[in-house]
C-alpha cells in the first residue's frame, strides 16, 4: 500500500465525517427549540404521540424529543434532569416524585382503560366476576389449584404497578405476589406486546392496557385472547404531565415545558387527544381539569364504561387501590399539586 | 400495503452507519496502537493484560450503555456536557465495546507476524518506528479484521444504543432500536423489513472492508 493512498482514504473518511456532522448541525439549526419528554411505551406504541405532537410542534415552532421507556425509568430520568417533561401513568410513584421536589405542576391529562384478558375457555371464570378484584381472586384461586396461568409484566412499569395495586387490594402484598408459585404466576419482565404474545401461547391471563391489546388483535397475533373483564373503575389508567424541576436543572427550557402543559390541557389539546381513533376505538379519554368536551366522541366507545365511573358505582375507590401500593409515608389520595 | 412508517428509514439507516462508523474508527484509533504496544513490547504483567483484554471481548453492551448513561446524565459527573440522548453519547458507548476487540485482535495479529520478518527488520538497522510500521503492514489483514468485527458489533447492538440514545425519532433512532420499536408495536412485518435493511447495510460495509483487506482498492 502506498503512502499516498493511505492519505486519500484518510482524507475521504474525515471528509465524510465532517460533512455528516455539519449536516446534522444544519438540520438542528432549523429547529430552534426542543423539548425533551420521557413517556411510557404505551403512548408511543399506540401512535397517539405521532398523532397529537405535530399540532403542538407547528404552533410553537419546536420539536418534542420523545423517549419512550417504562414509567419507572421515565421518572428516574426526570429525577436526574435528563428530560424536561414527563407524561406518565404511575400515580403513587408520581406523588413520591413530586413530594420529593423533583417536579411541579402535576396535572391529569387523560386516561385509558386496563382490561383483563384471558383464553377462550376462561378457565378461571373471570367473565362472571363482579369486579376486577373478584376476577383477580378467581385467577389466584384457579391458579393455585392448577387450572389457570397468569403472566405478569414484572418490570416496574405503570401496568405492573396497577397489577400489584389490585393484588394488594385483595390482601396480597408485593412480597407475597413476588413469591406466588411460578407454576401459575409467570413474571415475564417484558413489554406489554410480548406478554400478550406469551399469554396467547400459554393460554394465560394478564392485565393489559386496551390500546396494546387492540393493536395486537388488529394484526391477528392473539386470536385466542379475549377481554374477560373491563370497565371497573379500578381498571382506569390515569396519565399525568409533570414538569421537571427547573430550579434544580437550569438547562431546562421551562417556558416551552409550561407551553406544552398549557397546550395539552387546553381545549384544543384535549380535543386532539379525543379525536384519536385507532382499531375502531377511541383509545384515550381526555380529562384535564376544567375540560368539557366540545365535540361528540368519534369512533366506537362502549359508553357503559363511563357510566360506571361517573356514577361512582365502583366497589373499590381508586384512592384505596393506590394507597395500598404506596410507601407508608407517601401522601394519600389523589390530590394533584399546583394544577 | 403502503409503508406506514412515520419516520425516515433512510435517515435511520445513515445514522446507524454514522454511529457505528465513528465508533469503529475511534475504537480502532485507540485499540490498534494499544494492541501493537502490548503485542510487540515485553513488560511485566503482559500476560495478565492480555487476559483482561480477551475477557473484555464479552463486555455486555447494556453495561457499556449504563456506564455512559451514568457518567453523562445531568446528575452524573459529566452532565454539564449535555450529550445524553445524542449520537455522540451512542458513539462513546459503542467505542467502549470496540476497544477491547481491536486491541485484542491487534495483539494476536502482530504476534503472528513471522518472527523472521521481525528479526530481518531489526538487522537492517531500521529505527524502532520504521520496524513497527513494517510489522503493522505485515499484520494488515488482521488489523482490518479487527475493524470489521468492531463494526459488526456496533451495528448489531441495541442495548447501549437504546439506553444512551433514547430512540428519538429523527435524532437517535437507529436500525436496531427501530426494529425493537416495531416489534413492540406488534408490526413484525415492518420489523422484519428493517432487519433486512440492516443485514444488507452490514453486508455492503463488510464487502468494502473485505476489499480493503485484500488491498484490491489500493
Amino acid at each position: 500500500m502506498k503512502q499516498s493512498q493511505i492519505v486519500i482514504i484518510a482524507v475521504a473518511v474525515v471528509a465524510i465525517l465532517a460533512v455528516s456532522t455539519a449536516a446534522t448541525f444544519v438540520l438542528m439549526k432549523g429547529e430552534p427549540k426542543k423539548l425533551r419528554m420521557a413517556t411510557t411505551t404505551s403512548t408511543q406504541d399506540s401512535g397517539l404521540l405521532d398523532y397529537i405532537l405535530p399540532t403542538f410542534e407547528s404552533k410553537y415552532n419546536c420539536k418534542v424529543d420523545v423517549i419512550a421507556v417504562g414509567s419507572g425509568q421515565a421518572l428516574e430520568m426526570g429525577k436526574r434532569g435528563d428530560v424536561e417533561v414527563l407524561l406518565v401513568h404511575s400515580p403513587a410513584a408520581e406523588q413520591t416524585f413530586v413530594s420529593g421536589g423533583y417536579g411541579t405542576n402535576r396535572t391529569p391529562i387523560m386516561y385509558n382503560w386496563f382490561v383483563i384478558v384471558g383464553p377462550d375457555n376462561d378457565p378461571a371464570g373471570t367473565r362472571n366476576a363482579t369486579s376486577a378484584r373478584d376476577a383477580f381472586q378467581k385467577i389466584h384461586d384457579n391458579g393455585t389449584a392448577g387450572n389457570a396461568v397468569f403472566v405478569s409484566r414484572a418490570d416496574g412499569s405503570g401496568t405492573h404497578t396497577k397489577e400489584l395495586g389490585i393484588w394488594s387490594s385483595i390482601g396480597y402484598n408485593n412480597t407475597t405476589v413476588a413469591a406466588f408459585n411460578t407454576n401459575w404466576y409467570k413474571q415475564a419482565g417484558q413489554g406489554m406486546g410480548a406478554v400478550l404474545d406469551m399469554c396467547e401461547d400459554m393460554n394465560a391471563y394478564t392485565l393489559s392496557d386496551d390500546a396494546t391489546y387492540y393493536s395486537r388483535v388488529d394484526v391477528a397475533l392473539i386470536p385466542h385472547l379475549n377481554i374477560t373483564k373491563q370497565g371497573d373503575s379500578a381498571l382506569k389508567n390515569q396519565y399525568s404531565v409533570i414538569l421537571v424541576n427547573s430550579t434544580m436543572w437550569p438547562h431546562i427550557n421551562k417556558t416551552l415545558a409550561k407551553d406544552f402543559l398549557d397546550w395539552i390541557s387546553s381545549t384544543a389539546g384535549q380535543d386532539v387527544i379525543k379525536s384519536y381513533v385507532k382499531y375502531g376505538h377511541q383509545l384515550f379519554v381526555p380529562n384535564a381539569p376544567g375540560y368539557t368536551s366540545t365535540t361528540a366522541i368519534t369512533g366506537f366507545v362502549d359508553t357503559s364504561l363511563f357510566e360506571d365511573v361517573t356514577a361512582g358505582t365502583s366497589e373499590v375507590p381508586e384512592a384505596m387501590l393506590m394507597a395500598n401500593d404506596m410507601r407508608a409515608d407517601a401522601p394519600r389520595g389523589r390530590a394533584i399539586d399546583g394544577a | 400495503m403502503a409503508l406506514e412508517i412515520s419516520y425516515d428509514v433512510i435517515q435511520v439507516t445513515l445514522l446507524s452507519l454514522y454511529v457505528s462508523g465513528c465508533a469503529t474508527i475511534l475504537g480502532s484509533a485507540i485499540g490498534i496502537p494499544l494492541g501493537a504496544v502490548i503485542g510487540l513490547k515485553e513488560f511485566g504483567g503482559k500476560g495478565l493484560l492480555k487476559t483482561i483484554t480477551y475477557t473484555m471481548y464479552g463486555f455486555p453492551p447494556v453495561v457499556a450503555g449504563l456506564a455512559i448513561y451514568y457518567l453523562f446524565s445531568r446528575a452524573g459527573p459529566f452532565g454539564s456536557f449535555g450529550i445524553l440522548f445524542t449520537p455522540t453519547a451512542m458513539i462513546l458507548a459503542e467505542t467502549l465495546l470496540v476497544i477491547p476487540l481491536t486491541t485484542g485482535i491487534t495483539i494476536t495479529s502482530v504476534a503472528e507476524v513471522d518472527r523472521s520478518i521481525k528479526e530481518t527488520v531489526k538487522s537492517l538497522g531500521t529505527t524502532p518506528r520504521q520496524s513497527v510500521l513494517t510489522v503493522m503492514r505485515e499484520a494488515w489483514v488482521g488489523l482490518v479484521m479487527a475493524a470489521m468485527i468492531g463494526f459488526g458489533r456496533c451495528i448489531a447492538e441495541v442495548g447501549a444504543a437504546y439506553m444512551v440514545g433514547g430512540n428519538i425519532q429523527g435524532e437517535t433512532r437507529v436500525l436496531t432500536t427501530a426494529i425493537m420499536l416495531e416489534t413492540r408495536m406488534g408490526r413484525f412485518d415492518y420489523a422484519l423489513g428493517l432487519g433486512i435493511v440492516l443485514i444488507a447495510v452490514a453486508m455492503a460495509v463488510f464487502f468494502f472492508l473485505r476489499l480493503l483487506q485484500e488491498k484490491e482498492l489500493l
